[in-house]
């Protein structure tokens, strides 16, 4: 069943178009990939289905509803986010980070409810911060904090997660980490998550766990390629992408699993 | 928090402000004792005859007590504005005159004396140059409309630093023997003018913005989250960026045209109360209204006994307020900063 259904989709700050006419539709429980390489316009597209920025044309539908004019707290009831990078300010407890995501169900003269307490919680314990929950947020490590982050947009209780390269800047256990909660997510939930990423394993790790996974290649404007990621992911795509050579491996970890892996093997700039 | 220390907390919250009241009652170059306050105070509400001297009644009613509740309401609007620009602000280091509420003010008041130099004028002088300032501030900061948090900032500090220079023009043509000690007394802070009709004319500003600010303070701990993820989170950014700022405004200029330039409490209040209570506005700004009460009605207490002239506010705020602020910043090891 699709959620997300971007039509026609165009956007220009003054007058260079970022990208045009593009078309993506996510169903719920899937995770789709963006990938392309930096300024692509990624970054751009994931700001307007969030409505901070407006399309120049076409629409984005949500549950069958066009986004536009829709309010902030009704649109924080369809789509959470959870940034690339959050910028620290105020040493809040976990706890109250995570209350934050039920701002779009209190209403402006209120604060959270016992009700919206135990929801938060909840979130929390769905990623596995309910030890943390008492700590200044600004402490925890990167990958801590991304865990937060997370379970605020849990907190959002919202069919669909926005994620900008969720795992950039974090060590190879916390990226791991992520992507396994994120597959949990959409695996025992039916959540649909869209996420930026520079990385195209990740769009093959959730294949290759057998969660229903997209990979829409973002070239140019344009979507290069849409689809399954084993079938738009192969050697030439990625050159073309980003202009390196790669060689896509497959081998098995189990008896009954098999995973595909994209190797790179260098660039084609000139030896000195 | 759980709920003996919340009940404790709201506990301290409402009955510090009354008692520190009480307190400043006794206190002064005519000391009476408590239970004197106490039976005028009876006497006052149940609209008995009281058996004491007048002096006595006069002291504690008509000097002490408005003095007391006006010094509580200036010292509650300073730290909450101060508190609600932080968390809009996203900044720390920010205070309640950092949009230009307080140059603004100062320099309505100079020019009333200037031109006029009745009581009377001041007060709605200050008032209404304050909120030009916030005005101005924010018209600047619409300038840009991408990042409309850091243009309001530079908006404030360019008023700010506009009008300091107009306060520095009035003192310089101002009259040496009257009106510049008028002036630089003014900007230095006092409620020794203070009298039970200012309590209604500047009291209605301060209460409204103290409540304006008091009904969105959960919503300001999502704002502070920045302004993309705070709608991505559901908030009409620019709705309750809207309400703080006029409400902080009406309480600032309120608290401003009365007592003059009062430093420091914007600032240091709302980060003592953070110390003592954690960073959720919900309780923080509460108990920085509580705080600022208590910390102005004990500062002005000191200002009137320490010497027979009275000590400026402006001065003594910084000079009891720093060293403790230090204390605080040792006792908690600055509360996870």
């Amino acid at each position: 069943m699709t959620l997300v259904n971007i039509e026609k989709a165009s956007f220009s700050y003054g007058t260079g178009h970022i990208f045009k006419d593009l078309s993506l539709k996510v169903d719920r429980g899937e995770i789709c990939c963006l990938l392309g390489p930096n300024g692509c316009g990624k970054t751009t597209l994931l700001d307007c289905i969030l409505g901070t920025l407006q399309l120049k044309t076409g629409r984005i539908l949500i549950n069958n509803k066009e986004t536009k004019g829709m309010k902030p707290g009704q649109r924080a009831r369809q789509i959470a986010y959870v940034p690339q990078r959050h910028e620290h300010t105020f040493p809040y407890t976990v706890l109250e980070i995570a209350m934050m995501g039920r701002a779009a169900y209190i209403s402006m003269f209120s604060s959270p409810s016992e009700v919206d307490k135990k929801i938060a919680e909840e979130a929390l314990e769905m990623v596995g911060m309910t030890g943390f929950r008492n700590r200044p947020y600004t402490q925890l490590s990167g990958g801590e904090g991304q865990m937060v982050m997370i379970a605020r947009a849990l907190a959002q209780k919202t069919p669909l997660i926005i994620m900008d390269e969720p795992t950039a800047h974090l060590d190879f256990h916390n990226e791991l980490l992520i992507l396994e909660t994120m597959s949990d997510l959409v695996k025992d939930f039916g959540l649909s998550i869209i996420m930026a990423t520079h990385a195209p394993n990740h769009a093959l790790y959730f294949e290759n766990k057998g969660i229903s996974a997209s990979a829409a290649l973002m070239h140019q404007g344009c979507f290069l390629a849409h689809g399954s990621p084993r079938d738009v992911l192969y050697e030439q795509s990625i050159k073309t992408l980003y202009n390196i050579n790669t060689k896509v491996v497959s081998f098995d970890i189990d008896k009954d699993e098999t995973r595909t892996q994209i190797i790179p093997i260098g660039t084609d700039r000139l030896q000195p | 928090m759980n709920s003996t220390k919340k009940t404790t907390t709201w506990f301290i919250i409402i009955t510090a402000p009354i008692a520190c009241i009480m307190i400043s009652l006794c206190l002064g170059r005519y000391p009476i004792p408590f239970s004197e306050v106490v039976e005028i105070f009876w006497c006052k509400l149940t609209l008995s005859t009281c058996t004491l001297p007048d002096v006595q009644q006069s002291v504690v009613w008509d000097i002490r007590f408005p003095r007391a509740v006006l010094g509580a309401m200036v010292g509650g609007s300073l730290a909450i504005s101060g508190a609600a620009f932080q968390g809009l602000f996203k900044n720390p280091l920010v205070s309640s005159g950092i949009l230009g509420v307080s140059s603004g003010a100062g320099f309505g008041a100079a020019l009333a004396i200037l031109l006029f130099n009745t009581a009377l004028v001041i007060y709605p002088m200050a008032l209404f140059f304050g909120i030009l300032a916030v005005c101005l501030s924010y018209m600047i900061g619409r300038i840009y409309k991408t990042s409309p948090v850091i243009m309001l900032v530079l908006g404030g500090v360019i008023v700010s630093s506009v009008f300091s220079a107009l306060i520095s023009f009035a003192k310089y043509v101002a009259d040496p023997y009257e009106q510049l000690p008028t002036i630089v007394f003014w900007l230095m802070g006092s409620l020794a003018s203070a009298r039970v009709e200012d309590i209604a004319i500047a009291g209605i500003p301060m209460v409204l913005g103290v409540l304006g600010l008091l009904a969105v303070r959960w919503q300001i701990n999502v704002l502070s989250m920045g302004d993309k993820e705070a709608r991505t989170l559901g908030v009409n950014t620019r709705r309750i960026r809207g309400i703080i700022i006029v409400s902080a405004t009406l309480a600032t200029a309120g608290a401003v045209c009365i007592s003059g330039v009062i430093g420091w409490i914007g600032l240091v209040i709302p980060h003592i109360s953070r110390m003592l209570a954690g960073n959720d506005n919900k309780i923080l700004m509460p108990l920085s209204v509580s705080l600022g009460a208590c910390f102005l009605i004990l500062v002005d207490n000191l200002g009137r006994i320490i010497t027979g002239s009275e000590i400026p506010l402006g001065i003594l705020t910084a000079l009891v307020g720093g060293p403790f602020f230090v204390y605080l910043l040792k006792k908690t090891k600055g509360g996870g900063w």
